[in-house]
C-alpha cells in the first residue's frame, strides 16, 4: 500500500476513533435528524420563524422600499444560516470514514490491496443520494436568494417555503399517507395527461380556424383543456363550434370522474393510515411522559386497577394484543395500543426509555401463560424494572417467579385470607380495610423524608403528630429497607425514610405541608 | 354465639383457599358442590347438593345462630340465587358470597349476603394501592395477615377507670404499652378513630373495644392491663 492510501487509512481510523469529533457529529445529526432529540423542536422552531420572516420581507419588498438592514439580513444573515444547515446536513449523511475503513478491512478480509477508487466512489454515492434528494435541492434553492442581485433568483426566497416540510411533522404525515397511494395517482396521472394532450388537440382542430373563436393557438387549446378538466371554468374561452363543444362535454365528463377519482385517492388513503397515524401521534405522547405504568392486558382486573390508579393522576399506557380490549380501553379514556405485551418488537416500537420513564409493569391478563411469556419478554430487554402480574392458577406460581416477576398477585389466595381475617377479627379487619380504603376519612399516607424536612426536623419527636391528631405507625429506613413499628421519640429521621401516618385526611396534608414549611423562626 | 359450622358451596379454587383459611376456627366445615362427581375427591369430603332440589339435608344441618355459610360458586347468576335461596331459608344465617363484578356484588346484597367479597375489585384494589403506597400496602398486610411480628388485635375494655377518667385521644398509649390504638368501637357500634373529635369528649367505659396493633409480647401486657382478648358476639355481628 502506498503511502497516500495509508495516510487516507490511518486518518480515517482516528475520525473514527476520535471521541470529541464523534460526539459533535452526533449531536448535529440529532439536532438536525432525530425527532426524539429534546433541542430538534426549538432548532425546527427558531427555522420556521427564519421562513416566515424571509417570505413576509419579500411580500414587503414588492411595493416599499425596504432599509438596507433588513434587505442584508433577508439576503445574506438567512442565506448564510441555511447554508450552513445544508453543509451541516451534507456532512452528517453517512460517514467517509466509516466508508473508507469498511472497504478497507473489506479488501484485507479478502487479501487484496486496498482499492481507494471504489471506497471513494461510495463515498460519492452516498453523498449525492444527498444532493440529489429533493428536500436538500430545496433546501440549495432556499440559499440562492443570496445572490440578490440577480433579480430572477430573488424569487427562489419562495423555496424557503418548501422548506417547511422538512420542520413540519403534518406535512411529513401527509407526504407519507399520499405517497402509499402512488400506483393509484400515477394511474390517475396518467388519465388525466391523455384527456388534456387528445382533448388540447380536438379543441385546437376544431376551433382554431374559427375567426370567433378565443382559442387560437395550441398554447391556449391546452390551457383551455386544464381549466376543463379541472372543473374550474373560467368561461374567458369557450368552444363556439357544435364541434367544439362536444368536445368540451366530453372533457367535462372525464374532468368530473378525474375529481371523484382524486377525492375518493385522497380519503381512501387517510381512512387507511388513520390508524397509524394515531398510532405514531400516541407513541409521540407517550416518550413525553416522565413516569408511567404499563398495563398488560386490558381485562376485569386490569380495567379496575387502570381506573383505581387513573384516580391517583397515575399515567398509564395499555398494551393489549386484542383489538377489542383496546378500543374499550380508548373508549374508557386510556391511551391503549393494539400491540402485543409478550413481543419486544412492542416495547422497541414505544421508543422509551424502560429504565428511567416506567414506574412498573403489570401483567394483567386472566391466562398465566400469557403473563409468564409476558414478564420473560421484560426481563430479556430489561432486568431491574419492577415486575407485578396477576396469578389464576397457584400451579403456575413459581413459573412466574422464575420468569421474573417481583410481585405475584393470587385473588384466590386474598379471598382466603380475607375471610380468615373476616370471621377471625372482623372489627380489625374493617379497621385496616378503611385505612386502605381510598374512599374513607381515616387514611394512611407515606411521607418521605426530604432535605428540606430535615432541615427543620431532626428527630421522631419534633414531627409534632399528634399536634395534628395523626398517629405515627412507623418510620421505613430507606438505607436498611426496614420498618421500624412506632419509633421512640430521639429515633433520628434521615434523607429518603419514608414516615407512615395515620389520621384524617385534611390533617395530613395540613401535616406535609407543615413538614415542608420553612421554619421561619 | 360463637359460629362453630361453616358451610361452604362451590368446589372450585376460592372455595379450598376459603376452606384451608377457616378449618381451624369451626369445629366442623361441610363443602357442597353442585357436580356429583366431586364427592369422589379424596382429600376433602364433598357433599352433593342441587339447587333445584328441596334441601332437606343441608337444613337439618344448618343451626342459623351458630351456623356461617359461603357462597363460592364459580357462576355468579349460580351464587345469587344460592344466597337468595339460603336466605329465604334462614332468616338469621351469616352468609358470606363472593362475586365477580360489581353488578354481582348488587345483586347478592339485595339476596340478603351479610358480607360479599367483589373478588375483581377487591385484587385491583389491593394491586393499585401496592402501586400507590407500597410501603404503607405492605406493613398494612403484613399485621392484617401476620406475616410479621407485629400483629392487630381487637381488645375489650373492662378496666376503664384504671384511665381516671382521661380521654382516648389524650391518652398516650404508646408510651406506656408499646402498642397503637387505632380506633375505638363503642358499646353501641360505633367506631371512632383514635383521634376523632368524639374521643375528645368522650371517656372510656368498660365494653368498648380497642383495635390495637404492636407485638404480641406488648399486646399481651396491654390486654393485662385494661381487659381481655375480644371476640366476636355474633349476636350483634353484621357488616
Amino acid at each position: 500500500m502506498n503511502l497516500f492510501k495509508r495516510l487516507i487509512v490511518d486518518s480515517a481510523y482516528t475520525v473514527h476513533a476520535s471521541k470529541s469529533y464523534q460526539k459533535r457529529k452526533r449531536f448535529f445529526y440529532n439536532l438536525l435528524e432525530n425527532d426524539d432529540n429534546r433541542y430538534k423542536k426549538y432548532f425546527d422552531t427558531a427555522m420556521i420563524v427564519l421562513i416566515f420572516t424571509s417570505i413576509a420581507i419579500l411580500i414587503r419588498e414588492v411595493k416599499h422600499e425596504l432599509p438596507f438592514h433588513l434587505v442584508f439580513f433577508n439576503s445574506y444573515i438567512i442565506s448564510l444560516i441555511f447554508f450552513i444547515e445544508y453543509i451541516l446536513r451534507f456532512w452528517v449523511y453517512g460517514s467517509v470514514s466509516q466508508a473508507i475503513i469498511k472497504r478497507y478491512e473489506y479488501d484485507t478480509y479478502l487479501d487484496r490491496e486496498f482499492k481507494l477508487h471504489k471506497a471513494f466512489r461510495n463515498i460519492v454515492h452516498f453523498k449525492l443520494t444527498y444532493v440529489f434528494s429533493v428536500r436538500a435541492i430545496i433546501d440549495l434553492l432556499a440559499v440562492l436568494p443570496f445572490f440578490h442581485e440577480l433579480r430572477l433568483l430573488r424569487v427562489f426566497i419562495l423555496f424557503r417555503v418548501f422548506k417547511l416540510f422538512r420542520y413540519t411533522r403534518s406535512f411529513q404525515t401527509m407526504a407519507s399517507v399520499l405517497a402509499t397511494k402512488k400506483f393509484e395517482f400515477f394511474t390517475l396521472a396518467m388519465f388525466a395527461s391523455i384527456v388534456v394532450f387528445v382533448s388540447s388537440i380536438l379543441i385546437y382542430v376544431m376551433e382554431a380556424n374559427n375567426a370567433n373563436s378565443p382559442i387560437d393557438s395550441l398554447y391556449e387549446a391546452f390551457y383551455w383543456s386544464i381549466v376543463t378538466i379541472s372543473t374550474v371554468g373560467y368561461g374567458d374561452m369557450v368552444p363556439l363550434s357544435d364541434e367544439g363543444r362536444f368536445v368540451a362535454i366530453l372533457v367535462i365528463l372525464a374532468g368530473i370522474s378525474v375529481l371523484a377519482f382524486t377525492t375518493s385517492l385522497f380519503v381512501s388513503a387517510f381512512t387507511e393510515k388513520l390508524d397509524e397515524i394515531r398510532e405514531v401521534k400516541t407513541i409521540e405522547d407517550i416518550s413525553k411522559i416522565n413516569k408511567f405504568y404499563i398495563i398488560c392486558g386490558y381485562q376485569e382486573v386490569a380495567r379496575e386497577v387502570v381506573l383505581a390508579l387513573s384516580e391517583k393522576h397515575k399515567h398509564l399506557i395499555i398494551l393489549d394484543e386484542d383489538a377489542g380490549r383496546v378500543e374499550n380501553a380508548k373508549r374508557d379514556g386510556f391511551i391503549a395500543l393494539n400491540y402485543n405485551p409478550g413481543s419486544i418488537e412492542s416495547y422497541e416500537k414505544l421508543h422509551v426509555d424502560i429504565n428511567t420513564q416506567v414506574e412498573t409493569i403489570l401483567c394483567l391478563m386472566d391466562d398465566d401463560v400469557e403473563n409468564v411469556y409476558t414478564a420473560l419478554t421484560v426481563r430479556s430487554i430489561n432486568k431491574e424494572i419492577p415486575i407485578l402480574a396477576l396469578l389464576i392458577n397457584e400451579s403456575n406460581r413459581k413459573k412466574l417467579t422464575y420468569a421474573g416477576v417481583n410481585e405475584i398477585i393470587y385473588p384466590q389466595e386474598l379471598v382466603g385470607m380475607i375471610v380468615k381475617e373476616l370471621v377471625g377479627r372482623p372489627v380489625a379487619f374493617e379497621a385496616i380495610h378503611e385505612l386502605r380504603s381510598e374512599n374513607s376519612n381515616i387514611n394512611i399516607h407515606e411521607i418521605i423524608i426530604t432535605k428540606r424536612v430535615l432541615e427543620n426536623y431532626i428527630l421522631v419527636k419534633e414531627l409534632e403528630n399528634q399536634r395534628y391528631r395523626l398517629v405515627l405507625l412507623g418510620i421505613y429506613k430507606k438505607h436498611t429497607g426496614h420498618f421500624y413499628f412506632n419509633p421512640l421519640d430521639d429515633t433520628l429521621l434521615e434523607d429518603g425514610d419514608y414516615i407512615l401516618m395515620i389520621g384524617n385526611k385534611v390533617f395530613l396534608e395540613e401535616f406535609e405541608m407543615h413538614l415542608n414549611k420553612k421554619n421561619e423562626s | 354465639m360463637k359460629h362453630v359450622t361453616a358451610f361452604v358451596f362451590g368446589f372450585n379454587n376460592y372455595a379450598t383457599e376459603i376452606i384451608d383459611n377457616i378449618i381451624g376456627e369451626y369445629s366442623q366445615v361441610y363443602l357442597f358442590s353442585l357436580d356429583k362427581k366431586d364427592e369422589e375427591h379424596k382429600k376433602y369430603n364433598i357433599k352433593f347438593f342441587d339447587l333445584d332440589d328441596e334441601w332437606t339435608e343441608v337444613e337439618n344441618l344448618i343451626t342459623t345462630e351458630s351456623s356461617i355459610a359461603f357462597c363460592a360458586l364459580e357462576d355468579d347468576a349460580m351464587n345469587i340465587f344460592l344466597t337468595i335461596s339460603l336466605r329465604a331459608s334462614f332468616d338469621d344465617l351469616a352468609i358470606v358470597s363472593l362475586a365477580k363484578n360489581k353488578e354481582s356484588a348488587n345483586k347478592l346484597e339485595i339476596a340478603g349476603a351479610n358480607k360479599v367479597i367483589p373478588i375483581v375489585k377487591t385484587t385491583a384494589d389491593i394491586i393499585s394501592n401496592m402501586m400507590n403506597r407500597p410501603i404503607a400496602t405492605k406493613v398494612l398486610h403484613n399485621i392484617l395477615y401476620e406475616k410479621s411480628d407485629l400483629k392487630i388485635a381487637q381488645i375489650i375494655v373492662q378496666n376503664a377507670k384504671g384511665f381516671n377518667g382521661e380521654f382516648p385521644a389524650d391518652i398516650d398509649w404508646s408510651r406506656y404499652h408499646g402498642i397503637i390504638v387505632l380506633s375505638i368501637i363503642h358499646k353501641d357500634m360505633s367506631k371512632e378513630f383514635i383521634y376523632s373529635s368524639q374521643t375528645r369528649h368522650k371517656a372510656l367505659v368498660d365494653g368498648d373495644i380497642l383495635v390495637v396493633t404492636g407485638y404480641e409480647a406488648d399486646i399481651a401486657a396491654f390486654e393485662k392491663t385494661i381487659g381481655r382478648r375480644h371476640y366476636v358476639n355474633w349476636g350483634n355481628w353484621s357488616w
